[in-house]
């Protein structure tokens, strides 16, 4: 299964995703979810992205929104646009998760 | 191109993700893509017609009408709307209300489909 | 002409928030979707309860009796009578200390057959692998 999930939170435990297997899994946060990209609680990186075998994206207009930019990002995160997520849900992934 | 149905759920003020759902659907349509969108749930407010434009809160009505006359089809949960007392003579021109069925049978011939659950 | 699956996984437990009902509402709204498809066409829906969402499946809700409403236990009762499957996440039931006999196993005095599943996460992935479309609440 090549599975796109959309995270939109911050401060909700996911533990739908740490228990999801998919032969290519994409994380593509939106909303509130890009803290994952750019915040270090506690000094390490958010687990969201210790999902294995994931590739990881941000929504640059919700990283903006939210005063970050691509230089905030960590380094396994990948900036994209709205156009580029129609892209990755329509050709990259078969099925779609909003968790 | 393909199909890409979108379900949305989340409310009309104090989420931004009926934004994103918007921005999104454009974003599809630009590359060609068909887009259906399903309002359910508190997103059913997003289709009333005669909402006010303030700096504070989201406004997406001249977005979604310009979808609209684009070719996007949206269609409103009859039922999400009623128990939150928005009639049909409420549902600006073009937009469809239904059943939730409507939103199960689009899922048959669809591409994608993008849930966006309720917050 | 097809048949398509689609599964729907609640994660968040029941009244706080709309989203346990609209999934059983959706889910059940399969049995008329017909009449906006071609023929042959249909769409077999499973719900499944995962994480939090386990909670909706506690039995003796008395939604009716105290704020008036329909209870999540009378819609997932309706769903076991319409053939419905309905899956609870067994390990998440054990995280949260519930244990089988406090959860809606049947709908018995509906006429239903069949039964509430007890399932572990790892058929629930199966199905996401197998299904068309996944709708998370």
């Amino acid at each position: 299964m090549k599975l796109a999930v959309f995270l939109s939170d911050w401060d909700r435990t996911e533990a739908t995703l740490e228990r999801l297997k998919a032969d290519k899994m994409g994380v593509i946060l939106v909303g509130n979810g890009i803290y994952h990209a750019v915040l270090k609680a506690g000094g390490k990186d958010s687990p969201v992205l210790s999902t294995a075998g994931a590739s990881f994206y941000a929504l640059a207009d919700d990283l903006e929104t939210r005063g970050f930019t691509a230089a905030n990002v960590n380094s396994k995160v990948k900036v994209v646009s709205y156009g580029d997520i129609v892209d990755l849900i329509m050709k990259d992934y078969e099925k779609t998760a909003w968790l | 191109m393909g199909e890409l149905t979108l379900g949305v759920f989340p409310s009309l003020v104090g989420s931004m993700t009926l934004d994103f759902s918007f921005r999104l659907a454009d974003a599809a349509m630009e590359k060609g893509h068909k887009v259906n969108m399903w309002l359910s749930g508190n997103a059913v407010m997003m289709a009333k017609k005669g909402q006010k434009a303030f700096k504070d809160y989201s406004h997406n009505e001249k977005k979604m009408k310009e979808l609209m006359g684009k070719g996007m089809e949206i269609t409103v949960c009859e039922a999400c709307a009623e128990a939150r007392g928005y009639h049909k003579e409420d549902t600006p021109e073009g937009m469809k209300r239904a059943s939730m069925d409507w939103y199960l049978a689009k899922t048959v011939k669809t591409d994608r489909l993008l849930h966006i659950g309720g917050e | 002409m097809a048949a398509v699956n689609l599964l729907f996984v609640v994660q968040r437990p029941p009244y706080k928030s709309e989203n346990a009902r609209l999934a059983l509402t959706h889910a059940i709204a399969s049995q008329t979707a017909e009449i906006y498809m071609d023929d042959g066409d249909s769409v077999v829906p499973i719900v499944a309860f995962v994480g939090d969402g386990v909670l909706n499946a506690v039995k003796g809700q008395k939604a009716m009796e105290r704020y008036g409403v329909t209870s999540t236990e009378m819609h997932i009762k309706s769903s076991l009578m319409i053939d419905m499957p309905i899956w609870v996440c067994k390990e998440d039931m054990e995280r949260l200390g519930l244990k089988e006999d406090q959860m809606i196993t049947h709908a018995e005095e509906l006429g239903a057959d069949l039964k509430t599943k007890f399932v572990s996460f790892a058929e629930i992935q199966k199905e996401m692998e197998g299904t068309n479309h996944l709708l998370f609440f």
